[in-house]
């Protein structure tokens, strides 16, 4: 019966592990449902504020704004890359950190000098093993990424980049197509890629309080901010997303792992049971 | 931009931060804390964009006044309908 009993083992011990990754789909699809909301959330403004800025943007004004400076050539640039806290999340962070390495010695082939920050600490220990030297590191960004985290991990970019440091700033992070479609995408942060003027509401004559150039040059921060407070959102739920994902499999895994190692027990026990019924069998009839 | 639904004297508020939608709904008259001053809008108002100082955005829906604490942003104005993006707008 040694190896019936090695066996309950392993059932118990496989019964466990599927307790646990159920549970952890179960808070992940409630977190995901939250992030989701998020994302929803923040759709408003962003659609509003990149009207607006298509609206009020001409090419003849472009050229003031040091946010939208076209460097002629590309010398320096930062790359933000977003990444999770926390693993248990199948590839995600290893696609996430697959582009932004990806990125990474595209940029530095054509010769540009890069300055890495991380966010999370799955790219965070990444990169530190690489012998990477991080511009910042963050990793104290929850499950509710803030308007205030986005501005913290960009006003130093924006700041740089105004400044002549870097030339253009990426940001790479998860697209939240849907819970199942969270591709890794990288985006121009700077200089801003204006967006089309969609032309909703017409040509509407607007009184400008007050100059349009005023204006511009205090939203489009607000507008870059912007851009990356809902990466962090879409990032947050593609997280979850990829761990419900994660555990999901685990979990069927571990119930078909259950149900071969249960069958294999049962033949054990029967086995068992027929070697003892014809044992007693073979003495009854070795005592007639 | 969508037609108001709203009825006659009133005008559609939307008050937005990055985060979440803060406010929407109908109001008879908006004041706003525009960069040189209060700014007091009523239906029919022209079309406006004005940058947003730090202060008490007020919103008078005829049942009662909504306040709202914003610091920045700008607010929009068309076809009697509002639209204000501060990137603090929290109620107060």
């Amino acid at each position: 019966m040694a190896k019936a009993r090695e066996l309950k083992g392993r059932i118990r011990s496989v019964q466990n592990t599927r307790k646990i990754t159920r549970t952890m789909e179960m808070v992940a699809t409630s977190k995901l449902k939250r992030a989701q909301d998020r994302v929803a959330a923040a759709r408003p403004y962003a659609e509003r504020l990149g009207e607006v800025i298509g609206r009020l943007l001409t090419p003849e004004l472009a050229a003031r704004y040091p946010l939208l400076r076209q460097p002629a050539a590309v010398r320096r640039a930062a790359v933000l890359l977003l990444t999770s806290n926390r693993g248990l999340s199948g590839a995600f962070n290893a696609n996430l950190i697959r582009e932004g390495r990806n990125l990474l010695r595209d940029l530095r082939g054509r010769g540009v000098e890069v300055e890495l920050h991380v966010s999370g600490k799955k790219g965070i220990s990444f990169f530190r093993y690489q012998g990477e030297t991080l511009g910042n590191a963050v990793s104290d960004i929850g499950d509710r990424p803030s308007a205030e985290d986005a501005e913290r991990l960009v006003n130093s970019l924006m700041d740089g980049f105004v400044a002549g440091d870097f030339d253009a700033v990426y940001v790479v992070y998860a697209k939240f197509n849907s819970a199942l479609s969270t591709p890794p995408t990288t985006l121009q942060l700077l200089p801003v890629q204006a967006p089309e003027d969609t032309g909703r509401g017409g040509e509407v004559d607007y009184v400008l309080e007050p100059g349009a150039d005023e204006i511009l040059g205090r939203i489009l921060p607000l507008y870059v901010r912007n851009g990356v407070y809902r990466a962090l959102v879409e990032t947050t739920a593609g997280f979850y997303g990829a761990q419900r994902t994660a555990m999901k499999n685990a979990t069927d895994n571990a119930g078909d792992m259950l149900n071969a190692l249960t069958r294999t027990y049962n033949r054990v026990r029967q086995a068992a049971i027929t070697q003892e019924i014809a044992e007693i069998v073979g003495g009854a009839a070795a005592l007639e | 931009m969508a037609a108001p639904a709203a009825g006659a004297g009133a005008m559609r508020v939307s008050v937005l931060s990055p985060e979440q939608t803060v406010y929407e709904g109908d109001a008879t008259s908006v004041v706003a804390p525009a960069w040189n001053g209060q700014l007091g809008i009523l239906r029919g108002h022209a079309p406006l964009m004005a940058l947003l100082g730090e202060g008490v955005l007020r919103i008078e829906n005829g049942r009662e006044t909504l306040r709202f604490q914003v610091s920045g942003g700008f607010l929009q104005v068309v076809d009697n309908v509002i639209t204000v993006l501060s990137e603090r707008a929290t109620a107060a």
